[in-house]
């Protein structure tokens, strides 16, 4: 029967399923919105920690080739200055309001929420920032028309301003990882100065600078006088070695006072945020050895070097940014909202966007911009594929960044699978995700349209055996590792083992229902006392 | 059941002030905003008319030159200023902002591409103008048209906005963000008003350079008067017609409100057009009689009053369009004391010391050149 709630608006699209995320429209980006944000946001971080160092950098050098009355350096410097001015203040500044844009199309819900919470932050912010790029061109343009002492004035008043205007940022940027007491009291100064504030300001002070050394092998590689080369070089590295050296010490106070759930998920079975961890330590390393290597001939180093060092670097603060977005996620906003625009708890003016509100009346009776609000047998992937854009899609796409599709091949999950998995999403990857948020019936919509874009091919491979059926069936939650609750508390006998995993969620309440076959149960049970044994001997040779 | 209104709901969190101090900020940041803009672009295109239309070329290079110099320093100072009305905006009407952003994705996002290309343009001209006015000024136009084409989103995105309306049936239709609002009978006559506005600040531009010069060269600073006095009398007269058009553009009951229904847009409109119209006059006269003070202190003065108008009456016009969905002053309300008197304080002392570092600069570059003149002169003798 046809129903009554169809619209004049989805007899207009009734052919295609479009959707939305809860209260504003999603916007479609094939190859992923969340790759989006991190290229703008690297970018911008990448200069902007750059603009802060680099200011210091500019007026303590400015004094040291006064004060040794280099004229060489002071002639490089006021390059640098050029270069510095058409780095930060061009692009560093069009992607800062890019990152602004950016989030706003992907994220708007979390966008608004951290407007209207820091509206005086912002506001103060921009005073500093107003006062930061005016000394900026100030600096640039008075190499030639200030006395020393004057135009070192401008140099001073640029570094303060910017240096608070990262004093400002990073109240909000650690608020999202960790939002401290403000969830509960809602004040201001409780969720600026989180845990996380102040380790997170060193930590970025040691970035901004070693930047500060490292842009300047750029434009220090380029000049022609080797002695002056190298006088350049090796002041870069006393900008870049300490700072570095530092970085360890204020990298792990911050890891402390990130609570220990959110850090789980970094250091847990989620690739993401285990692969960028280690990549920023190889990229931190590799920016570190180069630097030194840069003291072995310093009048001598060309350009390319430089670009590759800095390129490193890059390597390095992006890894760290992905870091930071991931042990972040089931959250944008720890604890109140979810990755996906949902509120973790019911408060008031928050339209239904709850967790609990979806999951009572259903995503496709909450969300707004949606053309599909009924759900029947022959319209399951179609109304799937608008849970899946609402629910899923801030984070992933069907088929490219983060793609479902591929995970689901490579675990070769049938539709009831799916299902089952769908149920225990909070609980994969350590609580990487959000809850399912939507009915039962709108789960089962959902696994019909992701199994649609990932079915099992005809003839494909069974499991062979147990090893395969915990990486396809269990490792989404669980690990190959002693303390993990599959080896500590399922039973050793392989017939009582085989008989508990019929029925999971008697096991384990929050368990998802899945249905293993007795072939499955058989296999999986002799692979882990299989494992029991390795892990033991792993163990006394002090691996694992 | 009926669908649910596709208007998203406002933020949870409440005001941390009152409605009306967002709206006196977002007007007066908007304001700043929009000068900086309108010095930046209408600089440029004056810069471009000396130069390509002038019958003195030695001339016109020079103003061309002067100018382009101005510019790389207009746009940071565009975008800074741009950068408070935007979050003024958001904390008001963030979900119509949002969503029309949403329905315009990628447009929108080539703003930040055309801003930087454009940027780099006006740096390139200002550091290598002087050896290569040819490159520099086809470089310039390069950067202008791409500064018209950003306003040209900012016009498409702020009348999407107003406008919920039509949401549906564009975002259904096209979710990928490839959205513009060309069926919007306004966004046209609205766009040209606020271009047609540039032209005319950038003559003024032009004047207040005449009276930076007039003592230290008085025959080009004539010239200048001259030149940006014209620019800005023939712009503000296609901006009273203009204005007139978009009026006309207006949805009826919008429209009313400036002729007669509200007292006070009427009035504001009123001011509006007889300050447009008395400025012109004024500047006439100045021309006429080559009176720096007149063009360059008392035309500025009734401009900045218009402008004033006009931005409210711009603010009113967006509470019009949205009266029959959402009116921002019933938004709940509990202002952080705790932080917005440090606002408060942080913004007075800047905006102090801003002004500080300005009379620095100046005086201090003006001491030095001298210095370095006596120097220069001593060495000579």
């Amino acid at each position: 029967m046809r129903s009554a709630r169809a619209s004049p608006r989805s007899a207009i699209t009734a052919s295609r399923g479009r959707g939305i995320r809860m209260n504003y429209p999603v916007w479609d980006v094939a190859f992923g919105a969340g790759l989006l944000i991190a290229i703008v946001a690297i970018v911008h971080v990448f200069i902007s920690h750059f603009a802060v160092g680099g200011g210091l950098f500019l007026v303590v050098t400015e004094i040291k080739a006064r004060r040794s009355q280099d004229a060489a350096l002071l002639d490089w410097l006021k390059q640098h200055t050029r270069f510095f001015v058409l780095v930060t203040v061009v692009l560093g500044v069009v992607t800062g309001v890019g990152i602004w844009f950016t989030i706003g199309l992907i994220a708007p819900t979390a966008t608004s929420d951290l407007i209207h919470i820091y509206v005086w932050g912002w506001a103060i912010e921009w005073v500093f920032f107003f006062i930061e790029i005016t000394a900026a061109l100030f600096y640039m343009y008075g190499w030639d028309k200030l006395e020393a002492r004057v135009h070192q004035w401008y140099g001073w008043v640029y570094f303060g301003a910017a240096y608070m205007s990262l004093v400002v940022i990073n109240g909000i940027i650690t608020f999202m990882l960790t939002s401290g007491s403000w969830v509960k009291n809602h004040r201001f100064w409780m969720g600026f100065f989180n845990p996380t504030y102040f380790p997170s300001l060193l930590l970025r002070s040691a970035i901004a600078f070693a930047l500060a050394g490292l842009y300047a092998l750029i434009t220090a590689s380029v000049q022609k006088d080797a002695a002056l080369k190298a006088r350049i070089v090796r002041w870069s590295a006393l900008w870049i070695v300490p700072s570095m050296a530092v970085m360890p010490l204020f990298g792990w106070w911050y890891i402390r006072r990130v609570p220990a759930a959110v850090w789980a998920s970094a250091r847990g079975p989620m690739p993401t945020g285990t692969e960028f961890a280690g990549l920023t330590v190889v990229f931190l390393a590799v920016t570190f050895a180069l630097a030194l290597l840069s003291l072995a001939r310093p009048g001598r180093i060309p350009l390319a070097f430089s670009v590759v060092v800095l390129l490193a670097a890059l390597g390095a603060m992006g890894s760290f940014e992905f870091v930071r977005e991931s042990i972040r996620d089931p959250y944008v906003i720890e604890n109140y909202l979810y990755a996906n625009s949902i509120y973790v708890n019911p408060a008031p003016g928050d339209g239904g966007f709850d967790m609990s509100a979806v999951q009572n009346a259903g995503i496709l009776q909450t969300a707004r911009w949606i053309d599909v609000r009924t759900l029947n047998q022959d319209n399951q992937a179609v109304a799937g594929r608008e849970i899946f854009r609402v629910d899923c899609e801030s984070c992933h796409t069907a088929n490219a960044y983060r793609g479902l599709k591929h995970y689901i091949e490579l675990r070769q999950w049938d539709e009831n699978d799916i299902q089952a998995m769908l149920g225990g999403l909070d609980l994969m990857h350590n609580g990487v995700m959000p809850p399912f948020a939507g009915t039962d019936a709108e789960r089962g919509a959902l696994a019909a349209y992701l199994y649609s874009i990932a079915p099992i091919a005809p003839g494909a491979s069974l499991p062979a055996d147990g090893k395969t059926v915990f990486e396809r069936k269990c490792s989404m939650c669980h690990e190959d590792k002693p303390s993990d609750p599959l080896f500590e508390n399922l039973p050793k006998d392989p017939q009582t083992m085989a008989a508990a995993l019929q029925s999971l969620s008697s096991l384990f309440p929050l368990m998802p229902d899945l249905q293993l076959n007795d072939r499955e149960r058989t296999m999986l049970a002799q692979w882990v006392n299989t494992q029991r044994g390795a892990q033991t001997s792993a163990a006394l040779e002090g691996g694992n | 059941m009926m669908q649910p209104s596709l208007i998203p709901a406002p933020d949870p969190n409440p005001l941390p002030a009152p409605y009306w101090v967002f709206a006196v900020l977002l007007v007066t940041t908007f304001i700043l905003h929009i000068v900086a803009m309108n010095f930046m672009l209408g600089g440029g295109v004056m810069a471009l008319v000396a130069k390509w239309r002038s019958k003195d070329r030695e001339i016109g290079n020079r103003v061309f030159i002067d100018l382009a110099k101005k510019l790389p320093v207009l746009l940071p100072a565009t975008i800074t200023l741009g950068i408070a009305p935007l979050l003024f905006v958001q904390v008001l009407y963030g979900q119509f902002f949002y969503t029309s952003s949403v329905l315009m994705a990628w447009p929108w996002l080539l703003v930040l591409v055309c801003l930087t290309v454009a940027y780099y343009g006006f740096y390139y001209a200002s550091f290598k103008g002087g050896q290569r006015p040819g490159r520099a000024g086809a470089v310039i136009l390069g950067s202008i048209v791409l500064v018209f084409l950003i306003g040209f989103m900012l016009s498409n995105n702020i009348t999407l906005s107003q406008t919920p309306q039509i949401w549906g049936r564009k975002y259904f239709a096209d979710p990928a963000g490839w959205n513009l609002n060309l069926t919007d009978p306004s966004l046209f006559p609205r766009y040209l008003h606020f271009m047609v506005a540039a032209l005319a600040l950038g003559g003024l531009l032009v004047v207040f350079m005449a009276l930076a010069n007039w003592k230290r060269d008085n025959a080009y600073a004539r010239q200048l008067l001259q030149f940006g006095g014209k620019g800005f009398m023939y712009a503000t007269m296609a901006q009273v017609v203009e204005g007139v058009l978009f009026l006309v553009s207006l949805p009826s009951g919008l429209r009313l409100l400036f002729l007669g229904n509200d007292p006070v847009a009427t009035m504001l409109f009123l001011i509006g057009i007889l300050g447009s119209i008395a400025s012109i006059v004024l500047m006439a006269e100045a021309l006429r009689k080559e009176d720096i003070r007149m063009a360059a202190y008392h035309v500025p003065a009734i401009i900045a009053v218009v402008i004033v108008c006009m931005a409210t009456m711009r603010d009113m016009l967006r509470n019009a369009y949205l009266a029959p969905y959402f009116r921002p002053g019933d938004l709940a309300v509990r202002t952080q004391w705790t932080v917005f008197p440090v606002f408060l304080g942080v913004f007075a002392a800047g905006a102090i010391f801003w002004f500080v570092m300005i009379v620095r600069y100046r005086k201090h570059a003006a001491d030095h050149g001298q210095l370095r003149a006596s120097k220069a002169s001593e060495a000579a003798g």
